[in-house]
């Protein structure tokens, strides 16, 4: 008998920090579904009824459900990500270390920011907002 | 190399070790993964979230004057070719972890399908902008 650990495709389910670094792997699937819709919307440029007809397959609710969870995961693997940048970066002022927490929140800031920008860009017709 | 003085010659093994494309295979994961966190929030809410919910009416002639433009290089870039990357790099790493496929053949297919999608929108933006 060999004393050497097998590996199984389903260790990852034997511990909850497992199972949440297999949830980030995760994030990027429902990402690569919005990837292709964004694709097939920029071909969809070419005229306003192919338009027209990318914004009807936007609006499916499979596709709305689909790019929910999507905005969930990309918000997921923000969290993590952003908890990345102070240990492997960080950054000194003088003899002081940036906090860590600072530069998580400038992090999340510059989410916010990019959606505010987004916002007023492209929610200026007729929209609620 | 002072170091390895006293390896056998044959720990230089003939071994292929590719082409060490690693740190490009990681910077690309990087970038694509801050672009995932930062842009691609925003895209989903107003793209596929609020506009087909009908809470933005998307003007069909304004999105294809700012697409054409540079903007819509930028846009191509931070939002579809560097998460495009990002994934095929966590899906790559995901499979090995799930012990499926792995070795060359699971770099060819993720990397491999990144940079289709990379080419088939960097294209679709330069048909629009020509």
């Amino acid at each position: 008998m060999s004393y050497k650990p097998e590996l199984t495709g389903s260790w990852w389910l034997k511990h909850r920090f497992f199972m949440l670094y297999m949830l980030r792997e995760a994030t990027v699937l429902p990402l690569v579904f919005l990837l292709c819709s964004l694709l097939a919307g920029i071909y969809s440029l070419a005229s306003p009824e192919q338009f027209a007809s990318w914004q009807a397959f936007m609006a499916r609710p499979w596709v709305l459900a689909l790019h929910g969870l999507a905005l969930v995961a990309a918000l997921y693997h923000a969290f993590t990500f952003f908890q990345l940048f102070p240990r492997v970066m960080p950054i000194r002022i003088g003899a002081r270390l940036l906090p860590p927490a600072l530069m998580v929140a400038v992090q999340w800031a510059a989410v916010l920011a990019v959606i505010v920008l987004f916002l007023w860009l492209f929610g200026n017709s007729q929209g609620a907002i | 190399m002072k170091t390895h003085a006293k390896l056998p010659s044959t720990a230089k093994s003939s071994r292929w070790h590719g082409l060490h494309l690693e740190p490009i295979w990681w910077s690309l994961f990087s970038a694509g993964g801050v672009c995932f966190a930062v842009f691609v929030p925003a895209v989903v809410l107003v793209f596929a979230i609020l506009a087909p919910l009908g809470f933005i009416t998307l003007d069909y002639s304004q999105i294809v004057s700012w697409y054409a433009d540079i903007w819509g290089l930028l846009f191509t870039g931070a939002v579809i070719c560097l998460p495009a990357f990002h994934a095929a790099h966590r899906i790559r790493h995901g499979l090995h972890d799930l012990q499926i496929g792995g070795g060359l053949l699971s770099v060819v297919i993720c990397y491999g399908a990144a940079a289709l999608l990379s080419v088939a929108a960097l294209y679709g933006w330069w048909q629009l902008s020509g």
